[in-house]
């Protein structure tokens, strides 16, 4: 068969195919079982054009045309609600269980500097100045301070949403950028981890030794619950990043660190619907001064209690459930 | 040692897709259009809820927290699969497969601009991307994702009309895609370049009308080639 031939004979299938991808790339109906089997014989023509060295211009159409073909045919339709429903009842508690080891170093990584320098600050009042500046530690006392303009106390409903854009903002970014520094061996996770941990520690410390202890604990009780748990899995998500590129065990390093990403990024999904909790519970409900500490403690021991059974529990398939399936799951494999 | 940077991705049925990866020059002129774009949108926003007061402000502080991160991600998951200053560049992100890029990888690629961004001005993503031939950088490697040019070049077009005419000798079939992509090129080339080309191929030319050029002569043998004969059609 001669080029010539070829194009004859085949020319009307081609621009068929060409119709309809361009039907399927603007509107929403189109034929899809059409576009799979044209798709299939383009292809066929393809592989025959190639394999006889065929004009290149024809053979330049036909790649184009198969290319446009494959994207559409092979594009992910599984958006919406149904899949966000299991990302967040069963993926992302699975990944984060399945992120164990690292959850543990993130948390240590965090929790140790937090409990030194909080203790160091409470012990020693000025110890917080080797962290702030003198500026800083006043703003905290009258932040916290039982004066008039103390946190809450003159705030309305318009500084409400100021602060929620600001801790969206800012502690989703701070979360984000804990992830990414994970790249660099997790050095740069370790560090922000750390890094928070002294400062968090410094001031609260600092704080409850200056007497501040039932307005900065009433404060932070119920969100820390969200974004606190949300730095430490950012930061865990960040180690197996940089770990998996220092010791890619039996992949090569790049694809140890594309498997990787393709794990932790769920648990960043998590990351960020914790953080967007965590920014409206400090912005509406944290702040709010006519609640009495007594009934914030109580939330927040709550909140701290949900957090934590739900990231341990859910999306774990049922008992019962589990040792039924085992067996089969068995039985499949054999057979 | 390999002069172009081509990729080749091979699709579940055989067919190798080749994908252009597009280079520094051209991402980031890419980059700074979204960054006008983006520096646009942001003003509107603040003159319209300037008017909300605080509220307003919480409403900017999130705005700009979305302009940040998922501005790129929303538009890469589009059809585009581009951004605006990527679709004005004619580029489009792919995973390394060719398909279309998930919303996954999208995401963690443009997560991982933070550490493309280390020390400073995108300096950890330059140097990946002039380092390696895929011109990918960090977020890139990490998410599995190329960012490519979408448009196709052609370097060869139909094969001039000519009488056609048989070679003196049968012709290979590596002999035959060469002359025919010869002939491709002919609008691209200067006629005199034609020309000196079409020399080369002199002893296989068979006995032509007298006074025509050589490359109207091997003309005739690509028309044969691709199958027309002389009267025939």
């Amino acid at each position: 068969m001669t080029p010539l031939d070829f194009e004859a004979a085949y020319a009307p299938l081609w621009a068929e195919l060409e119709a309809v991808v361009a039907a399927a790339e603007t509107r929403r109906r189109f034929d899809g079982a059409r576009l799979a089997t044209l798709y299939r014989r383009v292809c066929e023509h393809l592989a025959l054009a190639q394999a006889r060295a065929y004009p290149i211009h024809l053979t330049q159409r036909l790649e184009g045309l198969t290319q446009s073909a494959h994207r559409l045919i092979y594009r992910r339709h599984d958006y919406g609600l149904a899949r966000l429903g299991r990302l967040v009842l069963v993926d992302f508690p699975q990944a984060v269980r399945a992120h164990r080891g690292y959850l543990l170093a993130a948390a240590l990584l965090f929790l140790v500097p937090l409990l030194a320098a909080g203790w160091a600050a409470w012990r020693d009042p000025g110890f917080i100045l080797h962290l702030l500046d003198a500026g800083e530690v006043q703003q905290f006392d009258g932040m916290y301070g039982d004066r008039s303009e103390a946190l809450g106390r003159t705030r309305d409903a318009g500084d409400d949403w100021q602060m929620f854009g600001f801790y969206v903002m800012h502690n989703i970014g701070i979360g984000f950028r804990c992830f990414a520094a994970g790249l660099f061996a997790g050095v740069g996770s370790a560090f922000v981890l750390v890094f928070n941990g002294t400062q968090i520690g410094a001031v609260g410390g600092y704080l409850i030794g200056a007497g501040h202890a039932r307005n900065f604990l009433s404060f932070v009780v119920t969100h820390s619950a969200f974004e606190l748990t949300a730095i430490v899995l950012a930061g865990a998500a960040g180690l197996r990043l940089g770990h998996s590129w220092l010791a890619p065990g039996r992949h090569t390093r790049l694809e140890a660190l594309r498997l990787a990403a393709r794990h932790a990024v769920v648990v960043v999904y998590g990351v960020v619907g914790l953080l967007l909790v965590a920014a409206a519970v400090e912005a509406f409900w944290s702040s709010a001064r006519w609640i009495t500490p007594a009934v914030k403690y109580g939330v927040g021991g709550a909140c701290w209690a949900l957090v934590l059974a739900y990231l341990g529990w859910q999306g774990r398939p049922r008992a019962a459930a589990d040792a039924a399936a085992r067996p089969a799951a068995g039985g499949r494999h054999a057979g | 040692m390999r002069l172009d940077t081509l990729h080749t991705a091979e699709t579940p049925e055989g067919i190798a897709l080749s994908l252009r990866p597009a280079g520094l020059v051209a991402r980031g002129l890419a980059y700074l259009i979204d960054f006008g774009i983006r520096l646009g949108i942001f003003m509107a926003i603040s003159i319209t809820v300037g008017l909300l007061g605080k509220m307003g402000a919480g409403i900017l502080l999130i705005s700009y927290f979305c302009l940040e991160w998922f501005y790129p991600v929303l538009f890469e998951l589009t059809r585009a699969a581009a951004t605006p200053g990527k679709r004005v560049m004619g580029l489009r992100v792919v995973m390394d497969s060719g398909l279309p890029v998930t919303p996954a990888a999208s995401l963690t690629r443009n997560l991982l601009r933070a550490a493309d961004f280390v020390p400073a001005f995108y300096g950890a993503g330059i140097v990946s991307m002039l380092w390696r031939r895929d011109s990918k950088r960090l977020g890139d490697l990490a998410a599995g994702t190329l960012v490519v040019f979408s448009d196709q070049v052609s370097l060869h077009g139909e094969v001039p009309v000519a009488e056609p005419q048989a070679p003196a000798r049968a012709l290979s079939a590596r002999e035959q895609a060469a002359v025919v992509s010869w002939a491709g090129r002919a609008r691209r080339l200067t006629p005199e370049r034609l020309d000196e080309l079409a020399r080369l191929a002199e002893p296989v030319l068979g006995p032509g009308v007298h006074g025509a050029s050589a490359s109207q002569r091997l003309l005739g043998v690509a028309q044969w080639v691709l199958g027309r004969r002389g009267g025939a059609r």
